[in-house]
């Protein structure tokens, strides 16, 4: 009962800004801290709940922002569905990166990932016919959408707001649905122990290619969300290294295997940065790296992990 | 037959300097089990030393080696005492996301005081290049691959004949045994990532007059070390020679023979490859 109206609180919370202020920036600021939001907890599914961390991620989100445009570009599919077949496209491509990633463990895992991300990028910079190179792919006018009798206004932020709402509190009860099922035990298994979780019987590569999988769809669905918010992708926008980094940040910062953790990161420095960013134009990732330190340091466990020990002392 | 040559040699000059990154990489493994994330980003604060003291005191960046190195190799020590030794008990998977953390930091404090834009060391005698048999060689990077040879060789001989030298080495074989015979590991330790950090700063400052400099170059660098130490054998000093030499040539072949575009890939597949089928590397003497 008390777990069922703090869920209804948390969802109203979360979709109340477009009603409380049309401050353009404000709007936008929320927008970010919800993708990147989405962006943590779909990083989180593999690397805190299966300790796989992964510096690739880019790449599905990549994926994911890059099938949404050109399905919609060239073959004129509504990018509402277009979204939805980018994460379908991530999955499909987190497959095979799965078999040949998996097969290395711990760092070498981890770097293993980054090397595939920059293969990826490189392919999306060079393969001029499918993805316009260097040059990117621009949308000049989404398609206008009857929602309820109204047309659905693309110029202004609302409608993106609730949509990026959506996903990130459908990718959250992904994993509330994942540390309660079967396949989040294996994976706490498998991060603990991986020889230990394989001798009593889990496939363990089946296990982490799922969650690969699950993982991928969110990101990808994140990715075709940013063309379509943005309306232009391009190798550098969706592809870099930094972007595989900072999803890595944002989860462990928050805390990592919890849902909330990686909400908490994001809100946290994804508003840090774009405040830095706001005023100073570079460097904003200065504080990333700093809190990352820092919580390595002092906070293994995050943010959500230090608050939730203080409460576990309280009581 | 000129086009293989000149690219064969452009692919040993450049390769000379990836193995210099490479070898500092390695060190710092094979000693404390780490991989240094940072790694590209002390290059990049050596480019950038060389950039400044050429900038502001009209000192040429071959000369500033002398400044850079020391600093570099103190400031390496610092790091290792102040932020990374009550870190690396954590185990490897914390390490390396700390190194993130620092890699990320040093690139946007740099971002944030030298700014976004790109950046080159404009040398009086970098205009015309030598031309031994026909081959173009540019004076500034026959110079940096002298230097490098030269301080690879001198390291390799510390390593090898010195008893610091011989204490690292022992640490690399067996931290434990090593502290048994005596050896003061902490110590050794430091000195390494001293080591391991003036090498960056070294190859930073010679890469600096050939390369355009901007404050994120770090995190293709190091994405290239990787693949040189692999290649090599991670904690392989002979290995990341090696590596870093087989690197330079297969890009710059590759620019040639394969395409240009794509000749940044090669080097990441063949990564992959050694991964999953050589983890040792190539010459089977690193530690999986």
């Amino acid at each position: 009962m008390r777990r069922a109206a703090a869920v209804a609180v948390v969802a109203v919370l979360m979709m109340a800004p477009p009603f409380l202020t049309s401050n353009q920036f404000l709007l936008h600021l929320a927008i970010t801290v919800l993708l990147w939001t989405l962006l943590g907890v779909s990083w989180n599914l593999l690397g805190g709940f299966a300790g796989q961390v992964s510096f690739g991620h880019a790449t599905f989100f990549g994926v994911g922002a890059y099938a949404t445009m050109i399905l919609y570009l060239r073959l004129g599919l509504a990018p509402w569905y277009g979204m939805a077949l980018g994460g379908a496209a991530a999955v499909l491509v987190s497959l095979p990166i799965g078999l040949i990633c998996f097969r290395l463990r711990g760092p070498y895992f981890s770097l293993s990932t980054l090397a595939v991300a920059e293969i990826v990028r490189l392919i999306a910079l060079n393969w001029d016919a499918l993805t316009n190179g260097p040059v990117g792919l621009l949308i000049t006018a989404l398609p206008p959408v009857r929602l309820g009798g109204r047309v659905l206004d693309w110029e202004s932020k609302a409608p993106f707001y609730f949509i990026i709402a959506a996903l990130a509190a459908l990718a959250m009860l992904a994993t509330w649905r994942l540390s309660r099922a079967r396949l989040g035990a294996y994976l706490l298994a498998i991060r603990e122990d991986e020889d230990a979780a394989e001798s009593v019987g889990i496939d363990t590569v089946r296990a982490k290619v799922l969650t690969l999988a699950l993982s991928a769809f969110f990101t990808g669905l994140a990715g075709g969300f940013y063309g379509l918010y943005f309306r232009y992708v391009d190798p550098d926008a969706v592809f870099p290294i930094a972007l595989s980094v900072e999803m890595v940040f944002i989860a462990v910062v928050g805390g990592l295997a919890t849902v909330i953790g990686p909400v908490i990161g994001a809100v946290f420095l994804t508003t840090l940065g774009e405040l830095f960013r706001e005023r100073f134009q570079v460097g904003h990732l200065i504080f990333y790296g700093l809190f990352m330190m820092l919580a390595i340091r002092y906070l293994p466990e995050g943010i959500w992990g230090g608050v939730r020990r203080v409460w576990a002392v309280k009581r | 037959m000129e086009t293989f040559v000149q690219s064969l040699v452009s692919g040993v000059l450049t390769g000379s300097l990836y193995a210099m990154i490479g070898v500092g990489l390695t060190v710092v493994f094979g000693v404390m089990r780490i991989i240094n994330l940072a790694h590209g980003d002390l290059v990049m604060l050596g480019m950038y030393g060389a950039f400044w003291s050429h900038v502001l005191w009209r000192i040429d960046p071959f000369v500033s080696l002398l400044l850079w190195v020391p600093l570099m190799f103190l400031g390496g020590m610092l790091i290792y005492r102040f932020l990374l030794r009550s870190i690396i008990p954590g185990g490897e998977l914390n390490t390396l996301l700390y190194t993130a953390g620092l890699s990320l930091l040093i690139a946007n404090l740099a971002l944030f005081s030298w700014t976004g834009d790109y950046r080159t060391i404009k040398l009086p005698y970098a205009i015309t290049p030598l031309r031994p048999f026909g081959i173009a060689v540019p004076i500034p990077l026959a110079l940096a691959f002298v230097l490098a040879a030269a301080i690879t060789l001198a390291l390799y001989l510390f390593l090898a004949r010195t008893d610091l030298g011989r204490a690292i080495r022992a640490t690399s074989q067996n931290a434990e045994a090593a502290a048994l015979m005596g050896i003061d590991i902490g110590r050794v330790a430091m000195v390494t990532f001293g080591l391991g950090s003036a090498l960056a700063g070294a190859a930073g400052v010679l890469l600096g007059p050939s390369l355009y400099l901007y404050p994120t170059v770090g995190e293709i660098l190091i994405a290239k070390c990787f693949v040189i130490v692999v290649l090599g054998g991670l904690g392989s000093v002979a290995g990341a020679i090696a590596g870093g030499i087989l690197l330079g040539l297969v890009e710059s072949l590759g620019a040639v023979y394969v395409s240009v575009a794509y000749k940044d890939t090669i080097g990441f597949v063949i990564f992959l490859l050694v991964l999953l089928f050589r983890p040792s590397g190539l010459f089977g003497v690193g530690k999986s």
